[in-house]
C-alpha cells in the first residue's frame, strides 16, 4: 500500500472499532470475511461508503478479501469520483 | 415444590398499525438519504435482520411530527397506557381474576419515561386495590420481560396467597432518532418493533393451571457495559448496539445456564422447552450454538422474530405466550426462559409444567 492507502486502511480500522465489531486491530492482509460475520461486514461496508461518499458494488466485493484490498479499492473509487467518473 | 408460584396467564398485544418491512424501509430512506451515501445498504441491513414486518404504536404518517423527546414521549405515555391496559385486562380475565385481586404490579420498559409510572396509571384505570405493591423497572432492556417475571415470582414466595401482574410495554418506534446516521441505528430501525405482554402470576396458595417457576437467576457479565444501551441526547434515546453482542453471548451464556440448571440437579438435555429472547438472527444463532441446541429448539423464537420483530423486553413473553397457547407442553416438562439485555447480562427462569 502507498501512503494514502495506508491512511485509508487506518481509517477503516477506526470505523470497525467504532462499530464495536472487533477489539483487536486488523492486520493489513487478514481476510475480512474470516474476521467479521456477514452483518458486521455489511455494517463496515456501509460505514466506509458513508465516510468516503462512494458506492461499492458486488463486483468490487469479488476482488476484495483483505483490509489492504479494501483500502486500495476505496482510494481508486474516491479518485474516480474526483475525476467525475462516479459510479 | 409446594411453595412455587405459577404463571397463570400470558397475553400478547400488538398495536393495530402493521407495516411490511419494505414500506418501513421506504419511510426511513426518505429520512436517511442524506445520512447514508448508498441507500441500498440500508435495505440490505434491513433484510439481513430477517423480519417481515412490524406493528407500530402510531400510524406511519404520525411519526414525522414527532420532532423531539417531549412529543415522542407524550405519544409513548398515551399509547403505552392503552396497550398495557388492554394486555392486563385480558390477562386477568384469562387467569380468572379481577383487578381487585392483584396484590403486586410490576411494569417494565426501556423505551419511554413516565412518572407516575405505567402501572400506577393502569391500576387507576382498572380499579386495582388501594394497597397495591407497585414496582416499575426501567433499564433492563430486552432482559426485562424475564427479569420482571422473575422478580414477581420471587415476591410471591414471600406472599404465597397473593397474585401479581407483570406488564412489559415497549414502543421502540417512538425512540427512533431520525438524525442518527449510525449503523447501530440503521440495524435497530430494521429490527425492533412495538408490543406489550402481560403475565399473571399466582402464589402457591392460589393453585391452578400453568407452569410453575421453580427458580430464578440473574447474571451480570463483568465489564460489558459497552455492549448495549442508550445514550441520552437532547432529542431522546440514541441506541448503543455493538456488533459484538453475539460474541458476548456465545462467550458467557452456556456456563451460566449450566450452573443454574446444575443447582437444581438438571442438565440441558432435561429441558424440553427453550423460551429464548428473540434478539436477532445472530443473537439466536449464538445462543443456540453456545448451548448446542438443535435447530428446532429455537424455532418458536425465530418465528416470532420474523413475524413481529424484536419487541425488546416483551419478546421473550411473546415466545412464552405462543408456547402456552400451543398446548405442546406436557405435565412434568421443564422449560428454561432466558433473555439477555444491557448490563450486559441475562435473566433466567426455570419452569415446570
Amino acid at each position: 500500500m502507498n501512503g494514502h492507502e495506508a491512511e485509508v486502511a487506518a481509517e477503516i480500522r477506526r470505523l470497525a472499532r467504532e462499530q464495536g465489531s472487533r477489539q483487536a486491530p486488523f492486520g493489513d492482509e487478514e481476510e475480512l470475511a474470516a474476521q467479521l460475520d456477514s452483518l458486521q461486514l455489511l455494517a463496515l461496508v456501509t460505514a466506509v461508503e458513508d465516510r468516503y461518499r462512494i458506492v461499492l458494488t458486488p463486483d468490487d466485493a469479488a476482488g476484495t478479501r483483505s483490509l489492504a484490498d479494501l483500502a486500495r479499492l476505496v482510494v481508486r473509487r474516491v479518485e474516480a469520483e474526483g475525476r467525475g467518473e462516479g459510479t | 415444590m409446594a411453595h412455587d408460584p405459577r404463571i397463570a396467564a400470558v397475553v400478547r398485544v400488538l398495536p393495530e398499525h402493521w407495516y411490511d418491512q419494505e414500506t418501513l424501509l421506504a419511510a426511513l430512506t426518505s429520512y436517511w438519504a442524506r445520512k447514508h451515501h448508498n441507500p441500498e445498504r440500508l435495505a440490505e441491513l434491513h433484510r439481513a435482520v430477517g423480519v417481515k414486518g412490524r406493528n407500530l404504536a402510531l400510524p406511519l404518517e404520525a411519526y414525522p411530527g414527532l420532532d423531539g423527546l417531549q412529543k415522542s414521549n407524550d405519544a409513548w405515555i398515551g399509547a403505552a397506557t392503552s396497550l398495557g391496559e388492554a394486555a392486563v385486562r385480558k390477562a386477568l380475565g384469562q387467569a380468572g381474576l379481577a383487578p381487585a385481586d392483584v396484590g403486586h404490579f410490576y411494569s417494565v420498559t426501556s423505551t419511554g419515561l413516565s412518572v407516575p409510572s405505567l402501572e400506577a396509571r393502569i391500576a387507576n384505570r382498572l380499579g386495582m386495590p388501594h394497597e397495591l405493591r407497585r414496582t416499575p423497572i426501567f433499564g433492563l432492556g430486552c432482559a426485562a420481560g424475564a427479569g420482571g417475571t422473575a422478580r414477581a415470582a420471587d415476591a410471591l414466595r414471600a406472599f404465597p396467597g397473593d397474585a401479581a401482574v407483570m406488564l412489559s410495554v415497549e414502543l421502540c418506534s417512538l425512540t427512533l432518532q431520525r438524525d442518527d446516521g449510525s449503523i447501530a441505528n440503521a440495524v435497530a430501525s430494521g429490527l425492533f418493533g412495538d408490543g406489550a405482554a402481560a403475565v399473571v402470576l399466582c402464589g402457591a396458595g392460589r393453585p391452578g393451571p400453568g407452569p410453575r417457576v421453580l427458580a430464578t437467576r440473574s447474571v451480570l457479565w463483568r465489564d460489558t457495559e459497552w455492549v448495549m444501551g442508550w445514550d441520552f441526547v437532547d432529542t431522546g434515546f440514541r441506541v448503543v448496539l455493538s456488533g459484538r453482542v453475539p460474541e458476548v453471548i456465545r462467550g458467557n451464556v452456556a456456563a451460566d445456564v449450566d450452573a443454574f440448571l446444575g443447582a437444581h440437579g438438571l442438565a440441558r438435555r432435561d429441558v424440553r422447552h427453550w423460551v429464548a429472547h428473540t434478539g436477532g438472527p445472530k443473537v439466536l444463532s449464538a445462543f443456540g450454538e453456545a448451548l448446542a441446541l438443535p435447530e428446532e429448539a429455537l424455532a418458536r423464537s425465530r418465528r416470532s422474530l420474523a413475524e413481529v420483530g424484536n419487541l425488546s423486553s416483551a419478546s421473550v413473553l411473546f415466545v412464552l405466550g405462543d408456547l402456552l397457547d400451543s398446548g405442546e407442553a406436557r405435565e412434568g416438562d421443564y422449560g428454561l426462559l432466558a433473555a439477555m439485555g444491557p448490563g450486559f447480562g441475562a435473566e433466567l427462569l426455570l419452569l415446570r409444567w
